[in-house]
Formats: C-alpha cells, structure tokens, sequence
C-alpha cells in the first residue's frame, strides 16, 4: 500500500489565528508546508456593484465598510478621487484634519496589529493591552465623528465637520499615555527573547523580487526599500511634517515588527506636529444638492499609504450621478494572495498565522 | 514653471507613442500619465515599460464595462519607483467576445487581478490558469459586474421573502396608505433605480 506523503490542511474560515474570513488550504508533509492556497469568498459583500447604483453621496457612507482594521483611508481616497475627478479644491485646515485623522487612524490599525501579532504567537497579554490601548484612539473618533470605527467624516469637499472644543487637548494626552505604552510595549514584545526566536528568520521576502512581487507597505520596507506614498506620491500635507520613513534590511518577521514599531512612534511625533501647526480656516467646500450633484466624466486613480501599505482607488465617472465604477485595491489583494502562497512554502504550520499577520493580511479588502 | 513639472511625464508619452503603434497617450497632471493602446499590444507595451521605462510595479488592474458602446475597458496601473510617475494602460476589449491575453507571467500577482475580472466580467484571458472560483461559488448567471446583470431580478429568483413579509411593500408606500397623506416629491425622489 502506497503511502501518501502530503496531507491537506484547511486553515480557516473558523480559525482562531485566521486574520479574517478566508480560508488557506495547506498541503502539509509533515509539518512542513509544500503548497499553500488562499481561498477568498466569505467577506464579499459587493461594495462596488452597490456603489454603482447610489449616488455619489451615498457611496461615501459604503466605502468605510469595505476594511474593517483602518476603514479611513477608504474615506479619504473616494473623497479625494472625486475631487479630483471634478477639480473641487479642499479647504487648506480640512487638509490638515484629513492628515490628522490618517495618522490617529494608523496609530488604531497599529495597535490591532501589536494585537494579532502577539496573539498569533501566544503571547496573549499584548492583545489585552494593546486593543484596550486602541480603545482611547476609538474615543477620539467618537468625539470627532460620532463612530467609533466606521467615521463617514472625509467627504467630497473636505471633512463633515471642525474639531469640537479641548480636542486636541485630549488627543495630545492620548499621545503621551501611548508614547509611555511603547516602553511597555518594548519590555514585552520587542525585548522578548521568545518573540525574537519566533520571529527572526520567519516569513522571509526575497528583496530581490519584492517590487515585482507587489509588496508594499512595512513589508517592503523592511526588505530595505524606503518606499512610502506619503513621500513617493505625496497627499494632503505630509510635505509641510517632519518624519522618517523606517526600513530594516532583515526582510522577515522581526523586521516588519521593528519598522511598524518605528512608525507608531513616528506617527505620534506628526500628530502633535499637526496640531502645533494646523492653520485656522474652513473645513468644507461644500457640494451642491447631492440628488442632483454631477460628476464630469473622467477617472483618476489615488493612493494612500495605510498601515498596511500602498491602498488605491480608481474611479470612473461617466458625467452621471452616479459611478461607474469604483474599484478598490487594498495591500492584501497581493499580501493575502499570491505572496502569501509564496512565502507559505517552506513554513511551518505553527508560523502561518504568525506570517499571515505579518503581510497584514486583511481579508475584507481582499473581495470587497 | 508649470511645464517644467510635466517633461518627465511628457517623455514617456513620447517614448511609447513613438514606440508603439497607434499608441496614444496624454499625461493627466504631475505625476500621472495615460496611454490608450489596442489590445494586441498590451503584452509588449506591458514588458516594455517594466523593463525599459521603470515601470516595475503593478499598483492594479481594473475593469469598467461600456455597456452602451458595447465594450469593456481594461485598465493597467503601473508605478516607477524611480521616476515616481503612476501609468494607467488602457484598452478596450469587444463585448460580444471579450478575449485578451493573459499577462500573468510579467507580473505574478495579475493572476488573482485576471481571475476576478474573468469571473465578475467573463473576459477570458488566453492561457491563464488558475482556479476558476475566486470570490463566486458555483456561480452559473451572468458574470454578476455586467452593467446588464439585473440584481432585483437575481435577488427575486434566488432568495424568499421572509414569512409575515409576503408582499412586502415599499415603506414609503405603507406610511402614506396608514397616514392617508401623498409621497412628498422629496421622498419619491429616492428611487430605487
């Protein structure tokens, strides 16, 4: 009787280390992996046929839900895409806000990353303090926006409304308790000698591919490329701050830890740099009627850097009210999908889901 | 001042134009330039541009179907590292046989892009393999992004309506009935097409 030599393995959808719904289908000798397969289906909640059919105004309520760990960069690349689109210009202090609720929104997604990252390791405390932590940035939103996560705040035009009175008081106290949470953060993980032994050497990207691969974000970075949208393509007022852009050269796990840990700390350096020098002024240039508002016919393509990398829309106005399309392109499309296939091989079984949110692998971005 | 800004994204205009067949380009504003190009060429446009002109990585590849002129529209968007310039390739494809080559092997990750618009949009990419499902399971209608997929239709045949909703009716509808007041314009302005 023949022996077989591989067995398949089903990570997911009901997995407690899977980064979301999505399932990847292992074949496994032993407990090595040989070949990995994402298998996508179970988010698709058809965001870009719907947006099809709701005007222009209305499709800016749909966008926020399309990723759940970091939905604003959704916001602020549909606002900007019709902007551009239609040649509206944006108030100069809306401008600064937008950048101060990207920063605040990336400080979030970090803090959901600290999380997973640990806990996909069994390091559970991280997680208990590091989503408690998020909390707080959560507060703020609620303040500013009225939604915790969802916001539906940047709009065509600028942003829904100015910040409320003591704002940025408190965000600033928010930036100095997080700033204090980095040394714990530090003892715990990144002085951990069992985080180090995980992670170092795992997950590793060929940096000689990383660019035609697709990788983007921290991931590309920490392959030792100094690639950022913030700089590359620059938006909103990232020319008027002060800050580094990380890179490690290690290409595995612990290297992408250390750049998002350099770029936490970061981000909280140009969030009290925003509120030192934001100007006075409007926040919103308002559109007209939305039943009746008409985009010109035209397409632009826009990109953000999120935490989790380059996140594009390309857009399609065919001088209606409505879009033609919208298209989405979140980091994961390529890190969930064929780079996670590819760097999987190899691996341990114990390591996917380590590596899985390594890639920031978010699978609500990945179908929509 | 202003044109200064544009020569590097003027460049590649005229470097493709001049390489490629009725090629035409334009650039859209700093940093963004557009190429328009038959779709026998995209394979060598494509190669092109990554290996002479810097163009190595792929931001995305997107799909929008012209129902009413009766094609669709294929968009490639590709970025320079080097030059920082963003490229969107574009070329039609006819509706009634909508097929073009696969390109997968310039870009790996343009496997899981063609497989989406294969199955959202039924475009067949000539050589592509790869699994036939990606988001859609045992998907037998029309390719579901069509402008032409009729969604309420799908939506009548597929699922029931929950009992104590038969005939259900629109809201609006049923508080005009119980109030004895008319739909105010504003709301029937709210139209479900």
């Amino acid at each position: 009787m023949m022996r077989e030599k591989a067995t398949t393995l089903y990570l997911g959808p009901q997995h407690p280390g899977i980064t979301g719904n999505m399932m990847v289908k292992l074949k496994v000798e032993g407990d090595t992996i040989v070949k990995a397969e994402t298998h996508v289906g179970y988010l698709h909640r058809g965001f870009e046929k719907l947006m099809e059919r709701r005007n222009w105004l209305q499709s800016f309520t749909i966008v926020c839900r399309i990723c759940v760990p970091e939905p604003d960069p959704n916001e602020l690349n549909y606002a900007r895409a019709v902007e551009e689109i239609e040649g509206r210009e944006v108030p100069e202090r809306a401008e600064w806000i937008r950048t101060l609720v990207m920063e605040l929104s990336r400080l979030a997604s970090y803090l959901l990353w600290f999380g997973g990252q640990n806990g996909s390791a069994g390091l559970y405390t991280m997680p208990q303090w590091s989503v408690g932590d998020r909390d707080y940035i959560l507060d703020l939103f609620e303040e500013l926006t009225g939604g915790r996560v969802y916001h539906m705040y940047i709009w065509p035009g600028g942003v829904r409304r100015d910040l409320p009175e003591g704002f940025t008081g408190r965000v600033l106290q928010t930036m100095d308790y997080l700033e204090k949470q980095l040394i714990k953060y530090d003892q715990l993980m990144f002085e951990n000698t069992i985080f180090q032994k995980r992670a170092k050497g795992i997950g590793w990207i060929d940096p000689a591919k990383a660019i035609e691969w697709g990788v983007v974000g921290p991931p590309l970075r920490a392959a030792g490329f100094k690639s950022d949208v913030r700089i590359d393509d620059p938006y909103l007022i990232y020319d008027k701050l002060d800050f580094v852009v990380p890179t490690q050269k290690g290409s595995d796990v612990w290297a992408r830890s250390l750049v998002r840990r350099e770029e936490f700390q970061q981000s909280i350096n140009m969030v009290r740099q925003i509120i030192d020098k934001m100007p006075a002024g409007e926040v919103y240039n308002k559109i007209p009627n939305p039943m009746k508002w008409t985009i010109p016919a035209g397409d632009a393509y826009v990109k953000a850097e999120s935490a989790r990398g380059e996140f594009g829309y390309y857009v399609v106005s065919d001088g209606g009210n409505k879009p033609r399309r919208v298209h989405v392109k979140g980091p994961a499309y390529v890190h969930g999908v064929t780079l996670l296939e590819e760097v999987l091989k190899g691996a341990n079984i114990s390591d996917v889901s380590f590596i899985m949110n390594s890639l920031g692998t978010c699978p609500p971005e990945i179908e929509r | 001042m202003t044109e200064d800004k544009h020569i590097k994204e003027q460049k590649i205009v005229d470097q493709l134009s001049g390489t490629f067949q009725n090629l035409t380009g334009k650039v859209k504003r700093e940093r963004r330039v557009e190429v328009s190009v038959e779709k026998k060429l995209i394979p060598s446009v494509l190669s092109y541009v990554k290996d002479q002109l810097t163009f190595t990585h792929m931001s995305h590849m997107s799909c929008v179907d012209w129902l009413e002129d009766e094609h669709f529209e294929l968009v490639y968007i590709l970025w320079s590292p080097e030059l920082k310039v963003q490229l969107l390739v574009k070329t039609l494809i006819n509706r009634e046989n909508p097929v073009i080559e696969n390109v997968d092997m310039i870009w790996g990750q343009l496997n899981t892009y063609q497989r989406e618009i294969r199955e959202m949009y039924g475009i067949q990419f000539t050589g592509l393999v790869g699994r036939e499902e990606f988001v859609l399971e045992d998907w037998d209608e029309m390719p579901p992004m069509r402008r032409d997929f009729d969604t309420a239709e799908y939506i009548k045949d597929v699922f029931f309506e929950r009992p104590g909703r038969d005939g259900a009716k629109d809201v609006r509808e049923v508080i005009a009935t119980r109030s004895g007041e008319e739909i105010p314009e504003l709301a029937k302005k709210y139209s479900r097409d």
